[in-house]
Parts: C-alpha cells; structure tokens; sequence
C-alpha cells in the first residue's frame, strides 16, 4: 500500500471544479514534483493534503490513516510556502522550535533538535538573527528547518523557489534535494519551471486544468509525453502536421517527404491528420549523424543563442527548430539555404490531443 | 517658484499663530496665579486637589480597561476579517466608522434607554455596571482609531500564511493569535492604545451623563468655577495628548526602523 494516498479527488469553489478526479500513489520517502502553469490546481491538491482546503470529494491518507476530517495542526504534515511565512517577531532559533514547543517538548530536547536542524541547512551561526537580518534565500532554509524540525510524515514544498533569484534557486534545490534524500522524508513539490521539477524529482505529476496529464519519471515524461500540453509544457518542442499514408506499416508524409514511424499510427485512416513531436536537439545537420529518418527544407532563420545555434526550417509548411553545438570551425546555415535534418524515427513521438 | 514658497510659508504662519497663539496665551495665563509674577502656582493647586488625584485615577484606569478589553475585541475580529471573512469587510468598516458619525450624546442615550435599571440588562443601576457601560462607550469611541491601526499593522504582514505556517506547525487558534498574530501587530496595537488614552482622557459627555467621577466632568467643573486653575487643567490634558502623540510616533518608527518582512 502507497505511503500517501490521493483517490478521486476533486475540488470545487462555487461552480468552477479547480480538480477533477485526482489520483495519485505516493512511496514513503519519494520526492514527487507536481508541475504545471499558474491556476492548473497543483497547490490546490497540495493544500487538499496540508488540511487548508476540504475536498469537496474523495480521499486523503497517510500511511493508511484517513486524514479528510482531521485539522491541519493534527496531520503533522511540514509545509514550506513561497513567501517563507517565518514569524517576524522571532529568531531564526525561535521560528524552529516553534512547533517543538507547541508539541509541549522538553527545553533541552528542543535545544539540541534546533541545533541539529539549523547545523542540517549550515546557518547554525545565525541562530539569534531574525528573520528581517536574513537573505531570501536563508530564510527559505530556515522555513524548511522549521518544517522538518517536528519530524512531519510528510513534507509539502509550495513553490518555495520562486521568490528567490536564479542563482540561489539552482543551489537551494539541490540542497532541498540531498536534505530529502538523507532524512528520507516523503516529499510533494510544487512547481510551474519544469527544470527544477526535471532536476529533483523521482516522479513528476504534469497538470493540466484540473487533471494529472501525465504521471511518471523526469526521462518519461521529458522523452515520451503522453500529450500535446505535455509535450509542449515540457522543454522545448517542435509540433508536426502529419498525414496517415500507410496506417499499417506505420507511413505517413510530412509535406511530400515520405518517413516511417517507430511508432504504431494503427488507430488512424489512411489520409487522417496526426500531431508529431521532435525535441530541438534530436536532429542535425552533421552527414556523420546516427539517423534513419531525413528531412529536407528551406532554413527560414539561424540564431546563435552562445553554447548552441538555433536554426528553424520549413518541411512542407511546419516550422522544425534544431539546435546545433557552436564550434568556431562550423558556419551557421544561411535562411533560404536547402539543408537536411538527420534523426532518428524512434525520436519522432504521436502525440494525442 | 519663490512665490509659491512665499504663499506657502505665510499659509503656515497663519496656521501656526491660529494654533500656537491660544496655547501660548493659555500657558502664559496659567502661570499668572501669583500677582506681578509668573509662578507654578494654579499647577500646585491643582495637584493639591484630591478631585483631580482621584479624577485622573478614576480615567487612567478606565482608559487601561478600555484599551485592553478593546484590543481583545479589535484584534481577533480584524485577524478574523482578514483570514475568513473578507467579503464582509465593507461591512465591519462600516460599523466601525458609526462613532464618528452618531454623536456621542445620541450613544449615550441609547445606552442609558438599553441598560435602565428597569432594562433587561440594568448596568446603570449599579456603580460598577455603570463603570462596565463606561468602559464599553469608551471602546465605541475609539473603535474607528483602533480598528484602523490594528487592520493597517494586519496589512504589514502575510496573516494567511503565518497562520497556515503556523497550523502546519501544529499550533491551536488561541496560540496562532497570542504567539504569531498579536506580536506582529504591536505596533498598531499601541498605536491605539496611545490614541485611545488620549480620547478617554479628554472625554466628557459619556462620564457626565452615566455619572461617573471622571477627569472630563472634573474640568469643566473646574473650568466654570476657578480662573487660572482651568489653563493649568488645559496645559495638562494637552501634555497629554502630545505625549500620547509622541509615543505613537516613537512606536511607529522603531517599526519602520524593524520591519515586519515575512
């Protein structure tokens, strides 16, 4: 049985349901990210399992417990929240043992979990600073050390990166992660940048309007969407207009080149329409390319973007984008030059709708 | 350019002598109890009084009661309006803006038709539901001045989050409220507090017609039957006032110089 259990959820605020029939199978010590844009109810399902929002249906449990009617100060669940939510009047030593002493622990005890939790996320020398005397950035460490330091089954990470500059973001999230990793804390978070989701996750819940889209690893889900939003959500992708030629033997032509797909488009007729994916950086130009597919267009821009050229052609009306390492000894392509795309067929992905 | 500051600096003139002038005129008077020279004297009678002793008392004391009672009712129900109910705030800020609207002696005599000795609840027909009723009027009056510096110190920090952080952390309401919301707001808390000591004090009509010895009453009888003792009276409740002032402002740039970031 899943450590935390999310079955059927739903959520409505008047007439508009934000989350439509939830499911989801946490493991105990798993870093689950969910992602999606802004107003795709992520944080509502996480404020669902925090207490701050009842399901309007369905179940919440953890470790097999029921949580639906409980309070959110009797889930001990942690929660760290964007706006770092630390009490202004305390110190950074005050703000951990906050729920310690709500827990009625003895002074000593408190002393020395404190100690451990600010010497976990090394700012043990800024204990009697509060919180106004601290960057943005320490006082998200202090707002996960005073999280963790209750010992919560569960950890709630509600966008808490995002307020912080890119710098610190890429050094906080990987500090967040290896924390997570040594305390082995089941870990939901919350996120709309799909790099941090894809570089800290064991799992990734992509959302979209009310529903998880799809569920699965950073690699599944960056290589194989299971949908056009996913697809598009998730790193840079070229959309292709395809037509069925040869349902059987998977054939289909994009504008009047012929390619055969790894893929099976058996569910389709011969003529229909279907969507296609390539990421960027699965073509090139090089002749010396693995590649079993090939497509030939006019190049319609070249940009040089520093470690990468990005250069865009036309296929039978689509626009591809490909990415090309920069190398002093390689010219970009010049628009209106005929060039050739190499890659492989297995890289080109149906997508549903 | 140089016009406009002329203009600006006589409409400050005008504004200071209006103000200034009076006041000089009245401490200067007060000092003139002793014939051919200024003295301290109507100060000293002044003090000398058991009345103004007991008056002065009788107000400190219903101006701390009102303070603490108001900011018992203040505090949880703009943290409330806030947190729960923000489509009824239109409505609270209404009802709290009533006192400067209906005259003090319109609520006075409302309350003196509610709580009559023959009333349901008779608090005039005693001495201390008298004192209760008085301290209750207080806080009506002061409502719109503490409603405001409370709510205005509220809009300071992220309540919505400090409050889930906190329920997060396992904390009960009343914890949530004393720990996390009351200290945060303890600026506009004694903001109130100053401004509300400087209306209690002052205060006439409510003390008068509930009957009650308190500093008001004390100086208009004061000031119907003595000459220089009433300017002495006056000096003082305006030092009270000023100091009130001065410590408002005292409390709200030590919060400037602290900021409440969340």
């Amino acid at each position: 049985m899943a450590f935390l259990e999310l079955a059927n959820l739903k959520k409505s605020f008047g007439a508009t349901q934000v989350v439509h029939d939830f499911n989801m199978q946490i493991e105990k010590g798993e870093f689950i990210s969910f992602l999606g844009p802004s107003g795709c109810g992520k944080t509502t399902v996480l404020r669902m399992i925090a207490g701050f929002e009842a399901p309007s249906a369905g179940r919440i449990a953890i470790g097999g417990k029921e949580q639906n009617n409980l309070k959110p100060n009797k889930r001990n669940i942690g929660m760290v929240f964007q706006a770092y939510a630390l009490f202004p009047n305390m110190t950074v030593h005050d703000n951990v043992a906050f729920g310690l002493k709500v827990a009625g622990e003895q002074a000593t005890e408190i002393d020395q979990r404190v100690k451990e939790m600010l010497g976990l996320i090394k700012l043990d020398h800024l204990a009697d600073r509060y919180p106004y005397q601290l960057s943005g950035g320490q006082q998200q460490r202090v707002a996960l050390a005073r999280a963790l330091a209750v010992r919560p089954q569960v950890l709630l990470l509600d966008e808490p990166l995002s307020a912080l500059d890119a710098k610190i973001r890429v050094s906080l999230r990987e500090e967040i992660r290896a924390i997570q990793q040594k305390l082995g804390i089941t870990t939901v978070f919350v996120t709309h940048d799909q790099e941090e989701a894809l570089s800290i996750s064991d799992r990734i819940v992509v959302m979209n309007a009310g529903r998880a889209d799809q569920i699965g690893t950073p690699f599944e889900i960056y290589n194989t969407p299971a949908t056009r939003f996913v697809a598009s959500f998730v790193g840079t992708l070229n959309m292709i207009e395809a037509k069925v030629v040869d349902p059987a033997a998977n054939r289909i032509q994009i504008g009047d080149q012929g390619v055969t797909l790894k893929q099976s488009v058996a569910a389709f007729k011969a003529g229909d329409t279907v969507s296609l994916a390539l990421r960027p950086e699965a073509g090139s130009l090089a002749e010396g390319t693995p590649s079993d597919t090939k497509l030939t267009g006019q190049v319609v821009s070249a940009h040089f973007l520093g470690s990468v050229i990005r250069t865009r052609m036309n296929v039978g009306g689509n626009v591809i984008s490909f990415d090309m390492f920069n190398s002093p000894g390689v010219t970009p392509p010049a628009a209106g030059e005929t060039v050739t795309l190499r890659f492989m067929a297995a890289d080109l992905l149906v997508i549903r709708d | 350019m140089k016009t406009s500051r002329l203009g600006a600096w006589i409409a400050i003139a005008i504004g200071a002598i209006y103000f200034v002038l009076p006041l000089i005129a009245t401490i200067e008077f007060s000092l003139r109890m002793r014939r051919g020279a200024y003295s301290f004297d109507a100060y000293a009678s002044v003090f000398s009084e058991a009345q103004f002793r007991e008056t002065f008392g009788y107000s400190m004391l219903m101006a701390l009661l009102t303070i603490v009672f108001g900011m018992l009712l203040v505090v949880p129900t703009a943290y409330w309006v806030r947190l729960r109910l923000p489509q009824i705030r239109p409505i609270v800020e209404f009802i709290t803006l009533l006192p400067l609207v209906i005259p003090a002696i319109v609520i006075v005599f409302g309350y003196l038709r509610m709580y009559n000795s023959s009333s349901i609840l008779p608090l005039t027909g005693s001495t201390t539901g008298t004192n209760i009723l008085l301290v209750l009027s207080y806080m009506t009056l002061s409502l719109p001045y503490m409603y405001r510096a409370v709510d205005t110190a509220m809009r300071a920090i992220d309540v919505r989050t400090l409050t889930e952080a906190a329920e997060s952390l396992g904390a009960s309401w009343t914890t949530i409220l004393f720990k996390c919301i009351f200290p945060n707001v303890m600026s506009g808390v004694l903001s109130g507090a100053f401004i509300t000591l400087a209306i209690v004090m002052g205060e006439f009509t409510m003390a008068a017609l509930l009957n009650r010895p308190a500093f008001g009453p004390y100086l208009q009888l004061v000031g119907a039957n003595r000459a220089y003792e009433p300017s002495a009276l006056a000096v003082i409740a305006f030092s009270i006032t000023w100091l009130s002032m001065g410590l408002l402002q005292l409390v709200s740039r030590f919060h400037k110089a602290a900021p409440a970031k969340s």
